[in-house]
């Protein structure tokens, strides 16, 4: 018998662990679930099996993406591992549903979840700005969908200022890679005006990143209104149902974003004639009140002009009559003595001179008697 | 030449107000400063929607 050394327990076990990090350091195991169960609200257990065999695995709640359950057929991203216990177990990094069904079932597992707690309400959707001018948009830095989103921007509007940040818009290292994208711009101290986060299409598997629990909530937590178009699937990813605004492709939410800037100069268009029309109604009304008051004031005078006439005819006709001449005509004399009129007999003297003055003439005489009535 | 420091959502508030006071009870004096001051501002918005660009910037970060 070869020499072999002798090991203890935990010598065996640790080099059986270093022995399984250098063959096996990363593995992916494909199976269907059963016994899930969470202890203390930390520790996730279930076993992953085939027809024949099966395998323990344990992860953390907090590397639980997706909800799972007995039956679901998942991918788990792992590390060998023997315990201390003699234990064989996946140590699992992540997990993924697989296939249509699964995929499904977790997607109604989450929704349900979140739709309880009012993540989905639309009391909580925020309005975006009319005239964004500071957009932070995650996606793939290559995409047709950057493309289409920076494209139609560019045509409809004008000064936007755009951050892209490059991100794995599909595959398990995805959701982290979103994750940090949101939380970069939430901390900014001057955030863009709003976050838009788009991929274009591809099978359910493909766009599972924008339905796990992490990204939804990161998008439903965003202090920045967001706006997440995902595809081109009628069934709304979970992060569009939790976003502020969703649009069907990348490039309706380019459209749903920004203002078309034909539009808006044909309708400046139209502001400029309408403007001037108010102008020129406006001073022809300022005429048609300068017209009215001339007339007024016209009137008013001719009124007044046709008074004073009036007074004035008036008071000639009484002057007229109290002409003092005028009684001359009447047969009626004026006695004058030295020039001055003499009302009353007592004035008279005896050989004075007086003028008798009548209608057509004077006559000089002298008193010869008086007699007083 | 127009203003491009203002933003399109500045100029187009700006022209909100000129609007909004030109409707109301202004005499013809007034009224004609509102109207070429409205008629400026629509140019300076029609300048800057021709002649602003938009700028796209790409941020690499670092991830785990």
């Amino acid at each position: 018998m070869s020499e072999l050394p002798v090991l203890s327990v935990s010598d065996f076990i640790g080099l059986v662990n270093q022995t399984l990090d250098l063959a096996y350091g990363s593995v992916i195991v494909e199976g269907e679930i059963s016994s899930f169960r969470v202890a203390k609200e930390k520790y996730v257990y279930f076993d992953l099996k085939d027809d024949s065999a099966t395998v323990n695995c344990f992860m953390t709640v907090y590397q639980l993406r997706t909800p799972l359950e007995d039956g679901m057929r998942v991918r788990v991203y792992a590390s060998a591992r023997l315990t201390e216990w003699g234990r064989f177990s996946l140590v699992i990094r992540a997990v993924e549903p697989v296939g249509e069904g699964a995929l499904k079932k977790a997607l109604e597992l989450l929704r349900a979840k979140l739709e309880a707690e009012g993540v989905f309400d639309p009391a909580r959707k925020r309005a975006l700005p009319e005239y964004p001018e500071r957009i932070g948009l995650i996606t793939s830095a290559d995409s047709a969908a950057a493309a289409d989103f920076i494209k139609i921007t560019g045509e409809r509007w004008a000064g936007l200022s755009i951050q892209l940040v490059d991100v794995l818009v599909q595959g398990v290292d995805a959701p982290d890679h979103i994750l940090a994208a949101i939380e970069h711009f939430n901390q900014m101290s001057q955030p863009p005006e709003v976050l838009v986060i788009i991929r274009g299409g591809g099978s359910a598997d493909d766009l599972a990143a924008f339905s796990t629990e992490p990204v939804v909530r990161a998008v439903a937590g965003s202090r920045i209104p967001t706006v997440v178009a995902i595809g081109h699937e009628t069934d709304l990813a979970l992060a569009e149902l939790a976003a502020d605004l969703h649009a069907s492709t990348p490039s309706n939410a380019a459209e749903l974003l920004v203002p078309d800037k034909k539009e808006v100069l044909a309708q400046l268009g139209s502001l400029r004639q309408q403007i001037g029309k108010w102008l020129e109604s406006g001073v022809s009304l300022k005429q048609a009140e300068l017209k009215q008051m001339k007339q007024e004031i016209i009137q008013a005078m001719s009124l007044r002009i046709g008074g004073i006439e009036h007074e004035l005819t008036l008071k000639r006709t009484l002057l007229d009559a109290l002409n003092p001449m005028k009684v001359l005509q009447r047969g009626y004399a004026i006695v004058r003595i030295e020039g001055r009129a003499i009302a009353s007999v007592r004035k008279l003297k005896i050989s004075e001179a007086a003028d008798i003055e009548m209608r057509d003439g004077i006559a000089r005489t002298e008193v010869r008697s008086v007699e007083a009535g | 030449m127009a203003d491009t420091t203002k933003t399109y959502a500045a100029l187009n508030t700006e022209l909100d107000e000129v609007l909004a006071h030109l409707q109301s009870d202004v005499d013809i004096d007034q009224a004609i400063v509102l109207y070429e001051k409205a008629q400026k501002l629509i140019t300076e918005i029609e300048d800057y929607l021709k002649a602003a660009k938009n700028k796209v910037e790409k941020v690499k970060l670092k991830f785990r």
